[in-house]
């Protein structure tokens, strides 16, 4: 089996026409919904949280059987993400693509569980030291995508589970937790 | 015998007839009882046999093969009922009747991918994933017995011959021999193109083109634009090792 590092290929990369969008229905759900499952582990066990159209992907050509997708191709399988819930466009242009293994509030719920877990319940902490401080390694939220962690932090203040305030620069924002 | 006249000629002729009836029925019973006991002998040899070679029939599908083929030849078909002593001796019923059950299932799970057509081999090997290593093995011989035994439900399982391969429908499609003889052509690489049906098949492109789409409207092709030649690839994921066993995991 193909592999990309560790990541192993299922075998349907390596069929050329999952390289081209299929006319007929039946046929390009199935691929669609092949590359949604792809694109969602890879981008997963590789923490990749955002994936760039005109950008080299690993994903998006497999010099093996000399096949790359096109861009309708590219946008299409994103675009079933996104229409998932599991991918967000970042601009108009479709140029740019978040995705989102975890939903937000599935995020939002780490984000909990890692407070519960390093006792931080009444604490403040800098969004920073979520990302990469010490307690957060070998967690999911180690290196997350500052966008994201964003949004899902706001989801919980909006719940009423934190106070976000504002630093001076980006690097000493931090969150009062108040679970 | 000389004709005689008369009553007594005729009542003659008569008490001769019966005489031939009693002893033709005589000669009728006597040949009914031989068969008989020879059919009872047989019998009970065929039951000896089994029984000695149960094991070997359950596990080695090779024998189970040669013994289902012995069993056909003398007219006696195992799988015909799953009470009475085949099944009760040998379990040999349940056998077929779970991988019947398992190759429907392995059919339906990788329709999508292939359109509902697939290669004879790449199910039994899927076939064989999925009993893993657990009563012995499973040969396509078996496969073709139990798809066989399926043909009783009217549901469209049927196996075709598509030039050295064979391929197992279960989508009530019609293939007709202008798509027999594509896919035939196709087991060389795993694809077609228009150019090159019309020309091996001696067609029109309209022909070729007609019969391609058929295909692709079934879902037993697949488009691919991708080569740098720039010609249109129709595969046939029934025919490819490469791509239909990916549904079967997930």
């Amino acid at each position: 089996m193909q592999k990309l590092g560790e990541f192993k290929l299922p075998q349907f990369f390596n069929y050329p026409p999952y390289f081209t969008l299929q006319p007929v229905k039946e046929t390009r759900e199935k691929q669609v919904q092949l590359w949604k499952e792809l694109i969602l582990d890879y981008c997963r066990t590789q923490k990749i949280f955002i994936i760039g159209l005109e950008e080299e992907f690993p994903l998006f050509s497999n010099p093996v059987i000399e096949r790359s997708l096109s861009h309708e191709g590219r946008e299409a399988f994103l675009s079933a993400l996104v229409s998932e819930g599991r991918a967000e466009w970042m601009d108009k242009g479709h140029r740019k693509c978040l995705i989102l293994w975890h939903r937000i509030q599935d995020w939002a719920d780490i984000i909990l569980q890692y407070v519960k877990d390093n006792g931080l319940e009444d604490s403040v902490v800098t969004i920073e030291e979520i990302r990469s401080g010490t307690e957060s390694q070998g967690t999911e939220l180690y290196g997350i995508d500052r966008t994201i962690l964003n949004r899902a932090l706001k989801l919980l203040e909006q719940k009423g589970k934190l106070v976000i305030f504002k630093g001076t620069s980006a690097d000493d924002e931090g969150v009062k937790f108040s679970v | 015998m000389r004709r005689r006249p008369g009553i007594g000629g005729l009542q003659t002729a008569a008490a001769a007839r019966d005489q031939y009836r009693l002893l033709g029925e005589n000669v009728a019973k006597i040949r009914t009882d031989l068969m008989k006991e020879q059919l009872d002998t047989f019998r009970s040899q065929l039951e000896e046999f089994a029984r000695k070679h149960k094991n070997d029939i359950r596990k080695n599908p090779a024998f189970r093969s040669q013994f289902h083929e012995m069993c056909a030849k003398v007219g006696v078909d195992p799988l015909a009922s799953n009470k009475g002593f085949w099944a009760e001796l040998l379990g040999i019923g349940d056998f077929y009747y779970e991988l019947g059950v398992q190759i429907v299932d392995i059919c339906l799970s990788t329709r999508p991918l292939n359109g509902g057509l697939i290669n004879l081999q790449e199910l039994c090997s899927l076939l064989r994933q999925r009993r893993k290593s657990d009563r012995g093995a499973v040969s396509e011989d078996d496969c073709l017995r139990a798809i066989s035994k399926l043909k009783v439900l009217g549901s469209g399982f049927e196996v075709i011959s598509v030039g050295k391969k064979k391929l197992v429908r279960s989508v009530p499609t019609e293939l007709n021999k202008d798509h027999n003889e594509i896919l035939e052509l196709a087991q060389a690489q795993g694809f077609v193109t228009v150019d090159e049906v019309e020309r091996r098949l001696s067609w029109t492109s309209g022909r070729a083109i007609d019969a391609l789409d058929t295909l692709l409207d079934e879902g037993l092709a697949m488009i691919d634009d991708g080569h740098r030649d720039g010609r249109r690839r129709y595969w046939f994921p029934c025919i490819s090792p490469n791509s239909s066993s990916i549904g079967a995991d997930s």
